[in-house]
């Protein structure tokens, strides 16, 4: 009997060697039967170890099927990406705007508590890097067909975007005109979730700070909750058969003001043409 | 309308790899029930300090190094003297499902429950998992010749297992391995 070590013979059965070294130890194999039978048994024992494991391995899915991990309630994408990629939209928007308009902002206006940009928390579960790809192609999955719908005046006008939003996400749609509150309408547009229209209504503050409104046609009501999203806070609750969340860098505070103020808002009523007509086209499928 | 949680990046890559890690998970407690429990408290752990995830690490390796640590601290903090009582064997092969068309492997299971959970973590990793040395040693905390030297002697001793060698042989190595693990 030659006398080759275990370890060259694990080696040997888990592919480990040269090739050099693995013809070697073939031709010892082809002379040593004693030594055959210890790589076949080594080879068997690998192999029953893996159907061991794979087994092992049928009985954790079959387990997990059984008692399957609880999807998060709402949407399938998190309203956290929401918030973020649109609010990262919104941001590069309000810059295209502002460049091109050339637009002055007013010097008085009534001033809100926002978060002091240096005392923003970080963000709650530590900081990841971020891929921009991931964070576009997100924002990319909120734009729609009908992200085409408003016409381009209708985008930055608050009462002609309330006009075609309310058909989209329903007549009691809030548009509000938050100018007590510091905040000027900029802009709407439509982003697509699940299928569903969702509105957005960007406002921005005197110094230039994007907030966003999201309005989503629900059942019921429900009261206002804060969130905190990284360095964007939100508020959510659902008036009127409609869910709105508000979201921006601001304290808790400021954004549950901000929800309640678009909670007293009352709208003109919409105009009948609006409100009668038919609901808007479902964009035809891609091909 | 609902603001849910804050939504991280590796959760679901975790979610998409939790029969593996419970596999994990259950080999190293011994049994359903308490793989499931650590499981439950690792993956907690890991979204709660995600921060210390690189995206340059495979995601899968951190998520196995950090369900071994949890396993680790918390044999540490108990001395072991609660997983003895847990770790029968009956218990330990309930991990193998007995359903019809699935071969149950007593032999193995009697096997791998005689190893140590650190040993039987090894040939998961590296048979299992398909983990190299390198991987596998980081994922417990080891290096990579403590891996190589563990799948020798633990492939060994099994093959004496098998081929009728002795379950004395098998110990032989065994204990081989413990004593120079030891050194």
């Amino acid at each position: 009997m030659s006398e080759l070590s275990d370890e060259l013979l694990v080696a040997y059965v888990d592919g480990q060697l040269a090739p050099k070294q693995a013809q070697a130890v073939d031709k010892v194999l082809a002379q040593d039967d004693v030594l055959a039978k210890r790589v076949s048994a080594l080879k068997t024992a690998h192999k029953r170890l893996e159907a061991a494991f794979d087994a092992i391995l049928a009985g954790a899915e079959a387990d997990l099927a059984a008692h399957p991990v609880p999807r998060p309630r709402g949407f399938f994408v998190s309203w956290s990406a929401l918030v973020q990629a649109s609010l990262a939209t919104a941001g590069m928007v309000l810059a295209a705007v502002m460049l091109l308009a050339g637009l002055g902002w007013p010097l008085q206006m009534p001033k809100i508590v926002w978060r002091d940009s240096v005392a923003v928390d970080m963000e709650p579960v530590g900081a990841l890097p971020r891929d921009w790809r991931e964070e576009v192609a997100r924002a990319q999955a909120l734009i729609g067909r009908d992200s085409f719908e408003l016409g381009v005046e209708s985008q930055t006008n608050a009462e002609l975007a309330r006009f075609q939003l309310a058909r989209m996400i329903g007549p009691n749609l809030l548009v509000p005109e938050l100018g007590a509150q510091g905040l000027r309408f900029a802009r709407a547009q439509v982003l697509r979730f699940e299928g569903k229209p969702v509105a957005q209504l960007l406002y921005i503050d005197a110094h230039g700070a994007p907030f966003a409104l999201y309005a989503k046609a629900r059942e019921g009501s429900e009261e206002a909750g804060f969130k905190r999203y990284g360095a964007i806070g939100a508020v959510s609750f659902a008036h009127d058969g409609i869910a709105y969340l508000i979201a921006g860098e601001a304290d808790e505070p400021s954004l549950m003001r901000l929800a309640e103020a678009v909670r007293r808002k009352e709208n003109a009523p919409v105009p009948e043409a609006a409100a009668n007509a038919p609901p808007m086209p479902n964009p035809k499928p891609k091909p | 309308m609902q603001a849910e949680d804050y939504q991280d990046s590796i959760k679901p890559g975790l979610v998409a790899m939790l029969p593996r890690l419970k596999r994990f998970a259950d080999l190293l407690a011994g049994s359903k029930l308490a793989g499931i429990a650590l499981l439950r408290r690792a993956l907690k752990r890991m979204l709660a300090e995600q921060h210390r995830y690189q995206r340059s690490m495979p995601l899968d390796r951190f998520a196995f190094a950090e369900l071994y640590r949890q396993w680790f601290e918390e044999l540490a903090a108990e001395g072991g003297a609660a997983r003895e009582v847990e770790d029968a064997a009956q218990t330990f092969a309930g991990l193998f499902p007995r359903k019809e068309g699935q071969d149950f492997d007593p032999l193995m299971a009697a096997y791998l429950h005689s190893l140590p959970p650190q040993h039987r973590a090894t040939l998961l990793l590296v048979y299992g998992e398909g983990f190299d040395d390198i991987d596998a040693g980081r994922v417990l905390d080891v290096a990579p010749e403590t891996i190589d030297l563990r799948l020798v002697r633990l492939s060994a001793s099994l093959a004496d297992c098998l081929s009728g060698r002795g379950q004395t042989r098998a110990r032989a190595n065994l204990a081989r391995l413990y004593a120079e693990e030891a050194a």
